[in-house]
This record gives structure tokens, C-alpha cells and sequence, in this order.
């Protein structure tokens, strides 16, 4: 396990995590008896499944994982209404790079999804825009510039 | 035998099938899905030897990403808007494409079912053992489970962005700066950071 480590989680994410926990207990405790687990008869597959396919080992890893995950959590909020012209985690940020309009949503690594237009906070984009206000430019120094310019900062927290 | 003979005749063709985004760029020879899922496998390797993960379990899921190209197509992230004209495709390729949220979701509900649409067919007929380890490795991959799968998923993006600043060294044709811009949007692990400053620092 990497060193000590805080996950950012939405509400939605916590119930996911903590579902999936629950679930592979009650694999484990079904395994260990024997018997084909109860939540497998759902035709999602995900980790439960792949629980069950791979050896005790690797559904061990994964409750450890997840019980680190548990004990190290914070809950994502939306900020006091004063704040919320500012850049933080679970904003919807519009910016404007190099003459084009982007948006993305800053969340917590696990519920980070590029793809889906949802980025980590500790991604060097993620990390750069944080506590910057609608108008600021946030450059992301590297070898190329690349210059954000905050439009609109949106929260919308379930 | 026979099974595993004529799923490896399958996987074989992975060799010979050059990767969409670079041909799209002008590549001439350009990477192969095989030579990109080699040098995943080795990137993965070594970079997650550093982070003590299980080497073993990072070697499959690199081995395993991409077996669906053997009949899913070979998306990129400009797809849908790339038109067959090769010029008018180069234009596009001049900026970052964009796409509403509503567009992203329907995109990505599309590639993971063609992507597994491929897959079941891939492995359809292998002993059921290699089959079912197989699909959960996949499974892993494509849903980012364990730490490894999380982790081959941002290599997969880094050795993608190393190759391109390659291929830009050598030939020029690549929008470095967009490749900048977006690895940095799509990276979060500290080890692959680290690759990208260095990769930043021998190319530039």
C-alpha cells in the first residue's frame, strides 16, 4: 500500500465503494463455504465477478484496498455560496485554452474518468486550477504552455 | 490445442495492424497494435516495479488491453468528426476534439461494447480456465478494478504520449502541444508524472 493517502469521494462514489466492500465480504464468507454468491446472479458485470473468478489472494488485496480506501475518506461538499466563484474539487470548470472552450469536472482519482470529462484533482491540470477564480489565467508550466482561462465555475453536487 | 492454435493465429494479426491515430497523422511504417501493447508491457514493468505493485497482474492486463483490435476498430479520441478526406482530417486534427457531455457518455457506452462485443468472440472458443482469466483480466482493465488496472490505464495514455513525442522528433506531423496539454488533463499517478517531466525533459 502506498503511504498514507486521503480519497476524495463523492456521496454517490462513497455508496459505490462501500457497496462493493459489503459485496465482497459476502463473497469471501461464500467462498470460504463453498457456495456460488448470491450477488453474481445480477448480469452487471464488475467486481464482484471478478472477485469470484480470481483466486482468495487477489479478492483479499481488494477488500484491504478498500478498508484503506474506507478508513481515509472525505466526503466531496459543495463550498459556502461566497466560494463557489473559486475552483475546487467537484466544480465544473468552462475554460478557454489557446481559443478553445473546454469543460471538465475536478473529482477525486477514483472517480476520475478523462473520457467522461471528469478529471482528478491530483492530475497536473487538476491540481493547477484549484483555488482560482472565475476571470484568472492558470498556466501549466512545462516545457509547452498552456494557458486556462477560468470562464465558469459550476457546482452541482448530489 | 487446436483452440489455442487458432486463437493465437488470431491475436497474431496484431502484428501486421498499424495503429489508426498514427496513420491518421501521416506515419509512414507507423507503430503496431502488437509494438504498442510491447512497449506498454515493458513501460508498465518497470514503472510499476517502483510502486510494488504485482508485476504479474500489470503484465496481463498490459497483454490483454488491446486483444479486442483483433475485430473491434481501433478508435481515437477524434472520432466521430474525422473525415476520410486526408486533408480535411488533417485539419481536424489540429485541435483538441470536443465534445459535449451527453456525446462523451454515448462514446464511451459504444467503444465498451464493441470492445467486448470483441472479446467474448476472441476468446469464445478457448478452454474454459484460460477463457474465464482472460475475461476477468479484461473486465479489470476495462473497469479499472484493482491498482494495477488503474495504473496500466494511465501507462497505456503515458506510453501513448511517448511515442507521439517520438514519432514528433522524427518526423515533425504530431500537434505536440495539444499531446502536452492533454496528457496532463489524464495523468494522476505520481510515478507516471515523474515519466512525463522526464520525457519532457530529454525531448524539448
Amino acid at each position: 500500500m502506498e503511504e498514507e493517502k486521503k480519497y476524495y469521494l463523492t456521496k454517490d462514489g462513497l455508496a459505490r465503494i462501500k457497496k462493493e466492500y459489503e459485496d465482497l465480504r459476502q463473497i469471501k464468507l461464500s467462498k470460504t463455504k463453498g457456495d456460488v454468491p448470491r450477488v453474481l446472479q445480477s448480469e452487471d458485470l464488475n467486481a464482484e465477478y471478478l472477485a469470484f473468478q480470481e483466486d482468495m489472494g487477489f479478492l483479499d488485496s481488494k477488500i484491504t484496498e478498500l478498508e484503506y480506501i474506507l478508513k481515509n475518506t472525505e466526503i466531496i461538499k459543495n463550498p459556502h455560496k461566497d466560494k463557489q466563484d473559486i475552483v475546487g474539487l467537484g466544480a465544473t470548470v468552462f475554460v478557454d485554452v489557446a481559443g478553445q472552450q473546454d469543460e471538465f469536472t475536478i473529482i477525486g482519482t477514483l472517480e476520475a474518468n478523462p473520457a467522461l470529462g471528469k478529471i482528478s484533482n491530483e492530475s497536473p491540470v487538476g491540481r493547477a486550477l484549484l483555488g482560482h477564480k472565475i476571470g484568472e489565467e492558470v498556466v501549466v508550466s512545462s516545457p509547452v504552455k498552456t494557458i486556462y482561462k477560468i470562464k465558469k465555475v459550476k457546482y452541482h453536487i448530489g | 490445442m487446436k483452440n489455442i492454435l487458432n486463437f493465437l493465429i488470431e491475436t497474431g494479426k496484431l502484428k501486421g495492424k498499424e495503429r489508426r491515430g498514427w496513420v491518421m497523422h501521416g506515419i509512414k511504417n507507423s507503430e503496431t497494435t502488437a509494438e504498442h501493447i510491447f512497449y506498454l508491457a515493458i513501460m508498465a514493468w518497470t514503472i510499476g516495479k517502483t510502486k510494488k505493485l504485482n508485476i504479474e497482474r500489470v503484465l496481463k492486463l498490459a497483454l490483454v488491453h488491446d486483444l479486442c483490435e483483433v475485430y473491434a476498430p481501433d478508435l481515437t479520441p477524434y472520432d466521430p468528426l474525422l473525415p476520410k478526406d486526408k486533408k480535411k482530417a488533417a485539419e481536424v486534427l489540429k485541435k483538441w476534439p470536443k465534445f459535449t457531455n451527453s456525446l462523451r457518455i454515448k462514446k464511451d457506452k459504444r467503444k465498451n461494447e464493441l470492445e467486448n462485443k470483441a472479446m467474448d468472440k476472441l476468446v469464445s472458443s478457448l478452454p474454459t480456465n484460460i477463457k474465464s482469466e482472460i475475461k476477468a483480466v479484461w473486465l479489470d482493465f476495462s473497469k479499472g478494478i484493482s491498482r494495477e488496472a488503474r495504473f496500466v490505464r494511465q501507462a497505456d495514455k503515458a506510453v501513448n504520449f511517448l511515442q507521439g513525442i517520438e514519432y514528433w522528433k522524427k518526423h515533425g506531423k504530431i500537434q505536440h502541444k495539444l499531446w502536452n496539454r492533454w496528457i496532463k488533463e489524464i495523468i494522476d499517478d505520481p510515478a507516471l508524472i515523474d515519466l512525463i517531466k522526464a520525457i519532457e525533459k530529454k525531448f524539448y
